[in-house]
């Protein structure tokens, strides 16, 4: 008898496309010590991610952060329990998860996860003190055949916005669940 | 030059084919990839524990964060823009995986370029690569730079203006 060869994109999976999150607003407003932090790791010296006086002179009108930064601002909230609790149980865990997630996650039974790619539009930048909020939607759940089996790609739009109700960035982000 | 001496970069100074100046970083210690990871609060084990990697994961070696590679592509494209003008939209895909020690380059070059009302939209592929030629991200971005003697691109940006 052949074996029907089985797809992780189940109904369940399949109805979680188009899928909303509520507005959320990140865990912190801009912080200049979290932007300092990242652009040193970054290793990107621009002083307009540093220097207040320089970038009053431009048209942000004071420190802003990349262009990406919002996307890491979703952070574990204070109140939020600890994820580094899950390695007394499973000390295989992967490290991932535990931040601020938006949507509910896409029920696979695959545990490696790579970033597959960005697709982003960008309107303007974050300043130090906004604050911002995020809303995503999963574009697109799909399947494909790698070299060691079955690829999930999950495609998650969220949309940045400030305080003022401003659109900052659009950014898409493929993750490869394998 | 504007009034305080930067190079001002106009849609009439870019010519199709034109090469952004790479970006270049690295060689990537695992002292930066637990920089980057503790900077973003991101404790994905593939990028600071080895045998995790290694033995659970499969993978090579300690893997140069995706999420910090794409900062690196965006850093090109902003760069070579400057501040008159504006990086609108970039995507890239990441097909490849850049290890710890690599030391990767961020490059662009102008594929088209095309005058749009009050400013110029030009459009770039992107890539990088690793030290061992890998193209391991590729993918392109669309810029937005003032005419020479024209209007300041607006900011914030939007399609529509």
């Amino acid at each position: 008898m052949e074996t029907q060869p089985t797809s992780h994109i189940t109904e369940a999976v399949r109805s979680l496309i188009g899928a909303q999150s509520d507005q959320q607003e990140a865990t912190e407003p801009v912080e200049r010590g979290a932007v300092r932090r990242f652009v040193q790791a970054i290793l990107d010296d621009d002083p307009a991610y540093r220097d207040e006086q320089y970038a009053q002179g431009t048209k942000f009108g004071g420190v802003v952060a990349p262009p990406l930064f919002p996307t890491h601002m979703f952070r574990r909230r204070p109140d939020a329990p600890d994820p580094l609790d899950v390695l007394r149980d499973n000390p295989d865990w992967d490290g991932v998860g535990g931040t601020d997630a938006l949507l509910p996650p896409v029920p696979v039974p695959l545990g490696r996860i790579l970033n597959g790619g960005v697709e982003a539009e960008f309107h303007q930048l974050a300043k130090v003190g906004d604050r911002v909020f995020a809303k995503s939607r999963y574009v697109d759940i799909y399947e494909k055949e790698g070299k060691a089996g079955k690829m999930v790609f999950t495609v998650v739009e969220t949309s940045y916005t400030n305080q003022d109700g401003a659109l900052l960035a659009v950014v898409r982000n493929t993750i490869i669940r394998r | 030059m504007t009034s305080d001496g930067r190079l001002r970069r106009c849609f009439e100074d870019v010519q199709i084919g034109d090469l952004l100046p790479p970006v270049v970083k690295g060689p990537m210690s695992p002292v930066h990839l637990m920089r980057w990871s503790a900077a973003i609060e991101n404790w994905h084990r593939i990028h600071y524990d080895g045998r995790f990697a290694t033995e659970h994961d499969g993978l090579p070696d300690l893997l140069v964060n995706g999420s910090w590679k794409q900062h690196v592509m965006v850093q090109v494209v902003k760069d070579w823009v400057g501040l008159d003008g504006w990086l609108w939209k970039i995507s890239f895909q990441f097909r490849g995986m850049d290890r710890v020690w690599d030391t990767v380059t961020a490059w662009g070059r102008v594929t088209a370029k095309e005058a749009k009302g009050n400013y110029g939209i030009v459009h770039c592929e992107i890539g990088m690569r690793n030290q061992r030629g890998e193209e391991g991200t590729a993918g392109t971005a669309v810029c937005v730079l003032p005419m020479r003697g024209g209007d300041a691109v607006p900011y914030p940006f939007h399609a529509a203006q």
